[in-house]
């Protein structure tokens, strides 16, 4: 629907001073019928899966699969609950993403200000191979990974993901924070230099701070990346270190199960508890979120 | 650098670097850059990845990959879904974000947008943080082509024949890169929002009485203005695009089909290396994804290039 | 049902099933027991061998652990964790046993096997199974000609092949020259599926012809029952069975012989487009949407009475147990006669051994890995398995004092009235997924009307053709 209205080019007859009430109203109506149809995409399918984890087979695969559950009967939540261990892959996922993350920064914005800020030997070159790993797809190295991480003893450990996580979100997050530092002023830097404060102290007490909103922005996008993971974690948390499953593993496996058990209302409900506590944290912290890309809003 | 010059204040300099440097790069040196060595070796051998045993065959893989049709319709694929998916988000959510944020005029002397803006911008946004395997599942009951399918059967009670979303070969693509687009839109908005905000008001206070209509504003000044953003916006989004093989995986008919419509260069580098157990081919099916997708950096890049931001 | 099940294993299976295999079966018997005496495939080199004696055939030592991976699919692995690993446990007390029921059987072990570092009993089965050329080609499967030699557990005085059904050794053949890598545990039956109360209700008889097929396709329409499907988003395999089924029926199993050895034109043999042809007839009564829909998605509809006959094995009724509604049951058909110059007639059923359990030759515990599947072709092991799986085993005369479910026991009328008509098994699935990944794509094209059976079987040549040509391929073959 966006198309549709985004080809109109500014021309004279629209850009008039003082348009119409008339045009306005159309536009206004327009838009309006835009933003609802999408607001009714997003949530309908969400509020559909909930559901159905309430519906029977034979209400699933009806004639009426819009109808409002028969009853609601949780049992499948509890079934779903015992068979995926959302909880406890949720408590991973959490682990996991939030520790990455916070990693991810600390080592990105370290090398990332080096880059940026500091001439030396070689910068270039590092610069270069940061930025030339965005272009490769990670599965790639799904296997020789596999064997380094084995060989490293950190196969089917939280701490070796991590450390793959951080790994493998160092280029983006270089790459952007380079770019952010560079336009940070000078000035004060080089005046808390001339104040004796070691490069040390100067990049943890006063250009950190001064990059905060880049920081927040690039920190919300490595929270999406990681959190959506799905190959890394199947390779390296594989079947036999079950327990320290992520949520996307556990989900895909309701899914293949449901391919041999045929249990639809189980796997609705299990996908229902997997959004329904990101949704609430989402919602409690949309605030930060949204203030902290406009504070950051990523020069 | 130059000897003689190592004055203890450039000793300490190199250290700071080094000192900086030192765990980001042996971190990404080693589970990155050593591994896609390892790969790229993999592509000149005839390793089924289930042996440590293999052979060097030079350019064998990569002559075989350039006579086979799925490849080609693969790199066909990957290329629509590495243009279309960033437009397509970008170009909804711009609308979306400017409509938010400067669609309901001027109230009070600064640029509001529509009613009901703050209660939009949090629903938008709910998709982006339903991992990509859930909205895999959720889609796959939404989009079933019989009448009990979700979207069929809402398309039906307004007297439309079901729709083979993900069966028809000329669709199915599209109907990928539409749930992708789903997913990613929200977050955009956001973001552009967040943009929009920093622009300084009195810009759009001086172009309104200059008598600039809402047009006007969105393409001379709003979309110049978050250009910076924009760009962010396309780069991440373009590696968003190699996830789009999860996608197709889970929803696509035999994984890539009908007749190899929805196919995409990580799916078969996947079916390479896991479902024929040929290393060597899907490694080399990586490099030339590399290429490609380097290509594709470079000249988005160029073209967009601002001067901070350099490749 | 008063027919016991010894009756069936024995009387019917045997000479039935395994028909082909019996012919072959006394020669390739003498070359086992040659590979066996010469003691080269005795996994003898790894330092966890202990001696070897009349209850323990491979010189197990009794602390080595076990890693046994099963594909937890339509029969989950209960039947591993709560049976066959304790019986195996019961003979080595001291033995840990490590298990991993997964379905992500290659993601997961690709790397090991890259690594070395590989289990001991791996059920490689499902979507995502092992390429099996591929693991064969690279010396990563133990040689089971010592499991079948073997004493039977049971019985001591026979070979464990003495006790299951001729023809499964056979199945699991591959490598050039054949030898069996890969049990097959489950004795299945493939074809049409229906509600016999269903068809009982409305006065319906399967058909017996394709145009039989075709008339009884508009009366169920005429009901608004979808007359026959499949579900052609993540089992069009279903569906290439029927066509490989029909097409050894009109030209024999060498048909499929053919096929698996790769022989020049094997795609374009008159018997496999009529078989095409024949089939994509009735792809026309099947709703677009089918090919968008997963297996359990369509086992559902029928289930529901919204679709007639579905193309299956016998896995079929425990998979959708579950599910079946009461006053629903499971009868089986074989596929229509194609045309009266058929070869073998309608009553022709495939019955094969299937589901495949390798023991990787690189493991810790390989002596271990022979003895868990001796433990399995028990019959305690193998009962326990039907009991949990509604299946049959391999393992003759296992099922005795059960009572068997509506849908076995009509595998077991087929099974009769096949008698010696047999169709054997296609082995190119597991030896060259490749040319298997491309048959899927074609069925689909083929039954939803994308493509003509011409085009059917020339692209399916030439997808054979660059099979044949790939060096990097592993070439397998067979005569049985």
């Amino acid at each position: 629907m966006a198309t549709d209205v985004m080809p109109v080019a500014p021309n004279k007859a629209v850009t008039s001073p003082r348009p119409g009430r008339r045009s306005i109203n159309v536009f206004s109506g327009l838009s309006h019928v835009a933003l609802v149809i999408w607001a009714i995409l997003v949530i309908f399918p969400i509020v559909w899966t909930f559901l159905a984890s309430f519906k029977t087979n034979t209400e699933l695969f009806g004639d009426h699969p819009l109808a409002m559950p028969q009853n609601f009967d949780w049992s499948s939540w509890g079934r779903a609950w015992d068979k995926a261990h959302i909880g406890l892959y949720m408590i991973n996922t959490v682990k996991v993403v939030a520790i990455s993350t916070f990693l991810t920064m600390l080592f990105g914005s370290m090398a990332a200000y080096v880059l940026a800020r500091y001439t030396f030997f070689g910068n270039r070159a590092i610069y270069l191979l940061f930025v030339s790993g965005l272009s490769f797809p990670v599965f790639l190295a799904l296997a020789p990974l596999w064997l380094t991480m084995k060989n490293l003893g950190l196969l089917g450990t939280h701490t070796g993901l991590v450390l793959v996580y951080v790994a493998y979100s160092l280029p983006f997050t270089v790459f952007f924070l380079t770019a952010f530092f560079r336009t940070l002023p000078t000035s004060v830097g080089e005046a808390a230099m001339m104040d004796g404060c070691s490069h040390t102290r100067t990049f943890f007490q006063i250009m950190l701070p001064m990059a905060k909103p880049g920081l927040i922005s690039i920190t919300i996008f490595n929270v999406i990346g990681q959190w959506n993971q799905y190959l890394l974690p199947i390779v390296l948390l594989p079947g036999d270190a079950q327990d320290k499953w992520l949520i996307t593993q556990g989900i895909a496996n309701i899914s293949t199960n449901a391919g041999y058990e045929a249990d639809w209302a189980g796997l609705f409900a299990a996908l229902s508890m997997a959004i329904i506590p990101v949704l609430i944290v989402y919602i409690i912290f949309q605030r930060q979120i949204q203030s902290g890309l406009t504070s950051g809003a990523v020069k | 650098m130059r000897h003689g010059k190592l004055t203890p204040a450039a000793l300490r300099k190199y250290g700071f670097i080094t000192s900086f440097l030192a765990v980001p790069v042996l971190l990404y040196v080693v589970f990155v850059v050593w591994q896609y060595i390892q790969a790229f070796q993999i592509s000149f051998t005839n390793s089924r990845g289930i042996s440590p045993k293999f052979d060097y065959v030079g350019f064998d893989n990569f002559t075989q990959l350039f006579q086979d049709d799925v490849f080609w319709a693969a790199v066909r694929h990957h290329v629509v879904l590495l243009l279309a998916m960033p437009l397509i988000t970008i170009a909804i959510a711009l609308f979306f974000s400017f409509l938010l944020n400067l669609g309901g005029g001027q109230r009070n002397g600064r640029m509001v947008g529509v009613p009901g803006s703050a209660f939009y911008k949090i629903v938008f946004f709910f998709p982006q943080v339903l991992a990509v395997a859930i909205v895999g599942v959720l889609f796959q009951a939404i989009l079933r082509p019989d009448k009990a399918g979700v979207f069929n059967s809402a398309l039906g009670a307004v007297g439309i024949d079901p729709v083979g979303w993900l069966i028809a070969p000329g669709l199915a693509l599209w109907t990928i890169i539409g749930v992708m687009v789903w997913q990613a839109v929200g977050f955009y908005v956001v973001l552009f929002s967040a943009g929009m905000a920093t622009i300084p008001k009195d810009v759009f206070e001086a172009a309104s009485l200059d008598g600039a209509g809402r047009f006007t504003l969105f393409f001379k000044i709003t979309i110049p203005l978050l250009w910076d953003t924009l760009q962010v916006g396309w780069v991440y989004l373009g590696i968003a695009a190699f996830d789009g093989f999860a996608l197709v995986q889970v929803l696509s008919v035999d994984r890539g089909g009908p007749d190899n419509a929805t196919t995409v260069l990580p799916l078969e580098i996947w079916r390479n290396a896991f479902t024929y157990s040929k290393y060597g081919v899907a490694s080399a099916m990586g490099v030339a994804l590399f290429f490609m997708t380097l290509t594709f950096a470079v000249l988005t890049l160029r073209v967009t290039r601002r001067e901070r931001i350099e490749f | 049902m008063t027919q016991t099940p010894r009756e069936i294993t024995r009387r019917q299976m045997i000479q039935r099933v395994g028909l082909t295999a019996l012919v072959a079966g006394p020669a390739v018997g003498l070359l086992s027991s040659c590979a066996t005496s010469s003691g080269s495939d005795t996994p003898s080199a790894a330092p966890s061998a202990a001696a070897t004696s009349a209850t323990n055939p491979f010189g197990v030592k009794a602390d080595a652990p076990l890693e046994v991976v099963i594909f937890k699919g339509g029969y989950s692995d209960e039947y591993a964790t709560q049976s066959h690993e304790p019986l195996y446990k019961k003979e080595f007390p001291q033995a840990q046993i490590k298990h991993q029921g997964i379905q992500t059987i290659s993601q997961t072990l690709t790397p090991r096997f890259a690594s070395g570092d590989v289990p001991d009993v791996v059920n490689n089965s499902g979507t995502d199974m092992l390429d099996g050329g591929a693991l064969i080609g690279a010396g990563q499967l133990l040689d089971l000609t010592p499991l079948f030699a073997a004493p039977s557990i049971d019985d001591p005085s026979k070979t464990v092949k003495d006790t299951i059904v001729p023809g499964t050794v056979e199945s699991g053949f591959g490598g050039d020259p054949a030898k069996p890598y890969t049990l097959n545990y489950v004795y299945t039956a493939y074809g049409l599926w229906y509600d016999a109360k269903l068809f009982e209700k409305n006065g319906w008889t399967p058909p017996k012809t394709f145009d039989e097929f075709k008339t009884f396709a508009e009366t169920a329409k005429g009901k608004g029952i979808t007359p026959y499907a499949y579900a052609g988003k993540n089992a069009s395999y279903y569906q290439y069975w029927m066509i490989l089924i029909s097409a050894a029926k009109i030209g024999g199993n060498e048909i499929l012989l053919n096929i698996d050895n790769l022989v020049d034109n094997a795609w374009n043999a008159d018997a496999v487009k009529q078989a095409a042809a024949a089939w994509a007839e009735i792809g026309k009564y099947m709703d677009k949407s089918y090919e968008g829909l997963i297996h359990t998605e369509v086992q559902t509809q029928q289930n529901q009475g919204k679709v007639a006959l579905y193309p299956s094995g016998s896995w079929l009724e425990s998979e959708q147990a579950k599910d079946t509604p009461a006053g629903f049951e499971y009868a089986m058909a074989p596929t229509p006669s194609v045309a009266a110059s058929d070869k073998l007639p309608y009553e022709a059923i495939r019955a094969a051994a299937a589901e495949g359990y390798v023991v990787p030759s690189k493991g810790k515990n390989p002596q271990g890995g022979l003895e868990y599947l001796r433990v399995m072709l028990s019959k305690e092991a193998a009962k326990a398995f039907t009991e949990k799986t509604k299946s049959l085993t391999v393992v003759v005369g296992a099922t005795e004092g059960m009572t068997l479910s509506p849908g076995l026991t009509s595998v077991v009328a087929a099974q009769t009235a096949a008698g010696q008509n047999v169709v054997t098994y296609s082995l190119f699935e597991t030896w060259y997924k490749e040319l298997e990944t491309e048959l899927r794509k074609q069925t689909n094209a083929l039954m939803f009307g994308r493509i003509s059976a011409d085009e059917f079987c020339a692209n399916m040549q030439k997808a054979a053709d660059k099979t044949k040509a790939d060096s990097s391929i592993n070439k397998q073959s067979r005569s049985v």
